[in-house]
């Protein structure tokens, strides 16, 4: 088909006819082959700088969008962070003239939230990802901690006592709380609010709407319910036998009559601001054996290891009792 | 590098050089180029289908790595929720009921929040889940900071109006808490001077002659002298519609319209006026109506705690 092709041989000065050895198609083939790739990547580049497939398009504008929205939320949330600090400092200002004390925040608020670039010097490595997974899941961890804490703790106890002795002593808030913000003065020598002087306060007082209602602490009978304007107001005792006695104080209406049977967690009474006190709340005393104990170590049923932890520094700390 | 080619005439039987007209070369040109063009897309597809296009890997790389910023943005957005939820509980739960003020409605609280998408800008991306999330938690951090601050500023009122009726109002014992209680808020069948049936409108404390008697809490002297039966008498309006007497006094220390302390030395107590022998006569009317004293303070003082307290409510200002 093809005419034959001749060279000229310069030796015996004839034309000799080419002919292609195996050798010679090898590296024919891989020249092209070569070639063709170099031609591919040529062609590539060119399209690449002068189009964008639509896919690649839609990434960018994608990309566009992210970055768009990343510095607007970006900006928002630096300026957000500047009203959330002055709403913590304006909180802690309310803390201190109000309770009398310096505030104590959550171990979750302690760290401050310092900002948005707060994670900041997380980023740029090649493996932030890996470094924030690790953190978050160091954090969970710790609160897995927190509970088998807890469930030894009641475990020791319950190998400890006995049920019916366990539903009687007084071991839960008095009042219903999912955090700790209720709790305005702990047991011991406090600033009295309108004294202005130490004065041992025998109870604990929890802030409270008018009108809240208070649960007996532990099963026992009503002791006494007593109306008065001096002093404690109308306030209740509830005997819980083992030595117990628990006593509420302040309230604004009874819900049991004395002698009655309560179960821990019946609504007793309602928050008041009866008798000497300066704000509706909850003053509330456990007596073991008639002497008074602070209330802050009875509170091991509903309380998680951080939250009672939490609970002991707030009562210690708090400077001011309400009565 | 290539030798020169040549082929056979077969009209003249002469070896000749391969050469090509300009047209041959322009159809090669264009057939090479199309060619290429076909190689171009059949290796291109062949390699995409086996390692993913390079340029849109990169932008996809772009985007994960933008979707980790927005992952460490997202914690300072929880951070920032955290708090202001530890604030509104600490609004709800510490400050109202202290001060006796109503709850925020959650209906204000959620002011703003839900309802028609507002972000249609955002829709239509692989990402709008995330820009949609991201969005919607900013927007929410900024209504809830917002009625937080309201809150808060309404708290501050309130508080500083609480603060000062606490120090206003009566509630300590005029004298100290060792003097014995004499008669109190009741009808009296035979009074001891007068020896007739009449009601008893205050407290007496039995006193000593002389004994100091202090202002159970701030407010104005509106009347300080004699007063009939009184005798030497001081009465004290303390605003929201108290006011207190302190009747039978020795001697006065302070003088018609001076504002007085909770704690300050008002006089010394005596026998003038209608008395049978050295008493304080403490008397709390609220809005013209008497009130009980024995409800107005606590005997949970011993002597010197008493004496503790006086020192200290008067030690920053004595009279103003």
């Amino acid at each position: 088909m093809r005419k034959p092709k001749y060279k000229f041989n310069p030796e015996s000065l004839s034309f000799d006819k080419i002919r292609l050895g195996v050798r010679d198609i090898l590296l024919r083939t891989l020249a092209i082959l070569i070639g063709t790739v170099i031609v591919a990547v040529v062609f590539n580049l060119l399209y690449g700088i002068f189009f964008d497939t639509p896919k690649e398009k839609s990434l960018k504008r994608e990309i566009e969008q992210l970055s768009l929205q990343y510095d607007i939320v970006h900006r928002e949330m630096a300026n957000l962070e500047k009203v959330i600090e002055h709403l913590q400092e304006t909180d802690d200002n309310l803390y201190r003239t109000i309770f009398g004390a310096e505030p104590i925040q959550s171990t979750q608020r302690q760290g401050g939230i310092g900002g948005v670039n707060r994670y900041d010097e997380l980023e740029g490595y090649n493996n932030s990802k890996l470094v924030i997974e690790t953190a978050r899941r160091l954090d969970g961890i710790r609160k897995k901690v927190y509970v088998q804490s807890k469930s030894f703790d009641e475990l020791i106890l319950l190998s400890r006592e006995k049920e019916d002795m366990l539903r009687s002593i007084p071991a839960i808030i008095p009042i219903s709380t999912k955090d700790l913000t209720r709790i305005a003065s702990g047991f011991g020598l406090r600033i009295h609010p309108i004294y202005k002087i130490s004065k041992f306060h025998a109870g604990m007082d929890f802030t409270a709407p008018l009108g809240s209602e208070i649960y007996a602490s532990g099963d026992g009978t009503v002791e006494s319910v007593n109306s008065g304007k001096r002093g404690m107001g109308n306030y209740i005792v509830i005997n819980h036998g083992f030595g117990y006695t628990s006593v509420y104080a302040h309230l604004d209406s009874f819900a049991v009559r004395t002698g009655q049977k309560v179960h821990r967690g019946d609504v007793i009474g309602y928050v008041g601001d009866t008798g000497l006190s300066i704000a509706p709340h909850l003053h509330y005393e456990i007596l073991l054996n008639g002497q008074h104990v602070d209330p802050v170590n009875y509170f091991f049923n509903d309380l998680s290891a951080a939250e009672y932890e939490e609970m002991i520094e707030i009562a210690s700390k708090t400077g001011q009792s309400f009565d | 590098m290539f030798s020169r080619k040549y082929f056979l005439d077969p009209i003249d039987l002469q070896y000749k050089r391969v050469k090509l007209a300009w047209k041959g070369k322009l159809v090669r040109f264009i057939l090479f180029t199309a060619g290429g063009i076909a190689v171009t897309i059949l290796y291109t597809s062949v390699f995409n289908s086996m390692f993913g296009a390079p340029k849109e890997k990169a932008l996809k790389q772009d985007i994960e790595n933008l979707r980790l910023k927005y992952s460490i943005l997202e914690m300072s957005i929880d951070n920032a929720l955290f708090t202001l939820g530890d604030l509104e509980l600490s609004d709800g739960n510490r400050y109202r009921p202290v001060l006796e003020m109503d709850s925020v409605p959650a209906s204000i609280r959620k002011m703003g929040m839900g309802g028609v998408s507002r972000y249609d800008e955002l829709e239509g991306y692989d990402n709008t889940p995330l820009l949609l999330s991201t969005r919607r938690k900013v927007d929410e951090i900024k209504n809830r900071a917002t009625v937080q601050l309201e809150s808060f500023r309404a708290i501050e009122a309130q508080k500083d109006e609480w603060k000062r009726q606490m120090e206003y109002l009566p509630m300590i014992s005029p004298v100290n808490v060792i003097y014995r209680l004499g008669d109190g808020l009741k009808f009296r069948e035979k009074h001891p001077v007068l020896g007739t049936p009449q009601w008893h409108h205050g407290q007496d404390f039995s006193t000593p002659h002389g004994t100091e008697v202090y202002a159970t809490g701030s407010g104005t002297v509106i009347d300080a002298g004699w007063n009939g039966g009184f005798g030497n008498c001081v009465v004290i309006d303390h605003g929201y519609g108290f006011r207190t007497t302190y009747g039978h006094l020795s001697s006065i220390k302070v003088s018609k319209g001076l504002n007085v302390k909770r704690g300050d030395l008002i006089g010394l107590s005596g026998s003038t006026g209608t008395s049978s022998g050295p008493h304080l006569h403490y008397q709390i009317d609220l809005f013209g109506q008497h009130k009980n004293p024995l409800y107005y303070f606590n005997n949970d003082l011993s002597e010197d705690e008493y004496f503790d307290m006086i020192q200290t409510l008067t030690s920053h200002s004595s009279l103003r």
